[in-house]
């Protein structure tokens, strides 16, 4: 048995998702779908368990401050250039290229790990007539009955 | 579902603006391609005839072309500020600039990549810019400003267009769901299928705080390192540790300057009156004012410390840039960039568009003339007289300065037709 709940205000929409989470419907049974964010129905849905996408942004980011330092100085070890007396392996002009992959792989990765948690590009949401809602939506039972209307 | 939906005012209107093409935007789009045109045909011309057509010459190597760069790359900035900066700040009145700021700083990226290549003349080896070790033996030096400036510009590029799009894809789920037939397709498959989900919103909110923060350092670090390429060689008036914040400062500058440059005749043009209210462009004018103090306060320790560091060179170099032959081009800069600016100090003046869209204007002019005075007049009296020298642009360099101007704008304009100018998800956030 399925229920749809479709409200026009986050208010009703939110004190609704209260409402069913108090009478202990299982969190795992119900399906939401806002316009905006709105971190109370992940306060109440999920609490203040911490998402696995932050991993994302701390392991691009190292791995392209490693891999900056790693290709200045493969590099330069092997096709070594002396240019103004400075030292082969020059470490401060290093650090910056490791700084700049940082936040240019700490960046992509981040995506790459959005995507792939928030489960997109989403070949449901592609099909016709299941688009983007502006309204906010509870289905408790199926997560299919948040795009599909109750007969 | 569409049709039993009663659209939200906060949708029409930022649709709307996307559906109507005007007579004076298709006339000022005709404009911009004529110049982009123009531009293209000449650096056609370049490319024939090679860089001899260029006013560049032995003592001064850079000039029209590294101007536009630098200039361009500063525009950039001011995007990420209002995107990125003052989203960690929750700076409210940024919700109804982000989206322009962005696309801003994307067009202006991709404007001054193009200028790089159109001063190597040879444009088709452009790939020995990238740091590959080859069989031509040309070996990467990454102890060279300029092999910085690579990583440094093409991190900026890719950054912005991520976050650009990220910041968009729920704005164009709404504009798929508006759209029928095969633009909302397109606009679909833009969206990635994008639902509103709970998990989606999660690490999409997530995400966008992480972006915002790796996007936030690159505001002070770019232009810093596009600084060096100046400040790391011996030429005096370049060669001083004051160049990274003096250029941080100034890409805000005008950075903030284009953005009022864009928005104000945006705001007309796509009555968005409502949305882009009078008091949040007040406070990008407080930004510009900050920010044109901090260059006043710049310019004025940069003559303090040539005169009083015991350098007869760079003492030279600074008499000159106030007193050679680009000294009008020097006087008219302060007066863009630190006088003009000063009207701000008055309420009536910093709420007046008319205003701040004349100020704007001669700001941009003004810090395009600054990176061509700190370029040229220090390439044109360095250290031996028997070396000095004068540069002229030529029409095609002038051109192709023109055309540069045009296809940035012609970006814009393409731009706030086919994708929502307005955060349409941040503006209902903000509603409730």
């Amino acid at each position: 048995m399925t229920q749809r709940y479709e409200f026009d205000h986050a208010g009703e929409f939110l004190e609704q998702l209260r409402r069913l989470v108090g009478e202990g419907t299982p969190k795992s049974n119900i399906w939401v779908r806002t316009p905006y964010h709105l971190p109370e129905v992940e306060q109440l849905l999920i609490g203040d368990r911490p998402g696995r996408m932050r991993f994302f942004p701390l392991a691009g980011g190292l791995g392209g401050f490693l891999g900056g330092l790693a290709l200045t100085t493969y590099t330069v070890l092997s096709w070594p250039i002396i240019s103004g007396g400075k030292p082969i392996v020059s470490w401060p002009p290093f650090l910056l290229i490791g700084y700049l992959l940082t936040i240019l792989f700490g960046s992509v990765v981040s995506l790459a790990g959005f995507l792939l948690l928030a489960r997109l590009p989403s070949p449901p949401g592609l099909r016709e007539g299941e688009e983007f809602s502006e309204r906010f939506i509870i289905a408790v039972g199926d997560w299919e009955a948040t795009w599909k209307r109750p007969d | 579902m569409a049709d039993i939906e009663t659209p939200r005012p906060i949708e029409q209107d930022v649709l709307a603006a996307m559906s109507r093409p005007s007579l004076f935007y298709l006339a000022a789009v005709a404009g911009c391609a004529l110049l982009f045109t123009g531009g293209l045909s000449l650096w056609a011309y370049q490319v024939w005839f090679g860089l001899g057509v260029a006013g560049i010459n032995n003592p001064i190597g850079w000039g029209v072309y590294i101007t536009n760069f630098v200039f361009w790359v500063g525009i950039a900035h001011s995007g990420t500020l209002i995107s990125a900066v003052l989203y960690l700040f929750r700076a409210r009145f940024r919700t109804s600039f982000n989206r322009a700021a962005e696309a801003m700083t994307i067009f202006s990226l991709m404007v001054a990549g193009l200028f790089p290549l159109i001063h190597l003349g040879r444009v088709w080896v452009f790939y020995y810019l990238f740091p590959y070790p080859s069989e031509r033996m040309i070996w990467p030096n990454f102890r060279s400003p300029l092999v910085w400036d690579v990583f440094a510009v093409s991190t900026y590029m890719i950054v912005s267009l991520v976050f650009f799009y990220v910041g968009m894809v729920p704005d164009l789920a709404i504009t798929r769901r508006r759209r029928p037939g095969f633009a909302g397709k397109i606009y679909g498959l833009l969206s990635l299928g994008w639902l509103g989900t709970m998990r989606q919103w999660r690490h999409y909110s997530r995400l966008y705080l992480f972006l915002a923060a790796f996007a936030t350092p690159l505001v002070a670090s770019v232009h810093s390192i596009v600084s060096w390429d100046f400040a790391v060689s011996i030429i005096p008036g370049w060669h001083t540790t004051i160049f990274a914040p003096y250029f941080v400062a100034g890409a805000i500058l005008s950075g903030s300057a284009m953005v009022i440059t864009l928005m104000v005749p945006m705001r007309r043009m796509l009555k968005l009156e409502t949305y882009l209210e009078v008091d949040h462009f007040e406070s990008i004018a407080k930004i510009l004012l900050f920010t044109s103090l901090i260059v006043t306060f710049t310019y004025i320790v940069e003559q303090g410390l040539a005169y009083y560091g015991h350098n007869s060179f760079e003492s030279g170099a600074f008499t000159y840039r106030a007193t050679g032959h680009y000294a009008g081009l020097f006087w008219l800069m302060v007066l863009c960039n630190s006088v003009l600016p000063l009207t701000l100090f008055f309420k009536p003046l910093r709420r007046s568009l008319t205003w701040l869209f004349i100020l704007s204007f001669f700001v941009n002019v003004g810090m395009w003339l600054e990176r061509f005075v700190i370029i040229v007049s220090s390439l044109a009296h360095d250290f031996d007289p028997y070396a000095w020298g004068t540069y002229r642009p030529t029409l095609v360099e002038a051109g192709i300065t023109a055309g540069s101007f045009g296809l940035f704008f012609l970006l814009f304009l393409l731009f706030v037709k086919l994708l929502p100018v307005l955060s349409m998800t941040e503006l209902k956030e903000h509603e409730k």
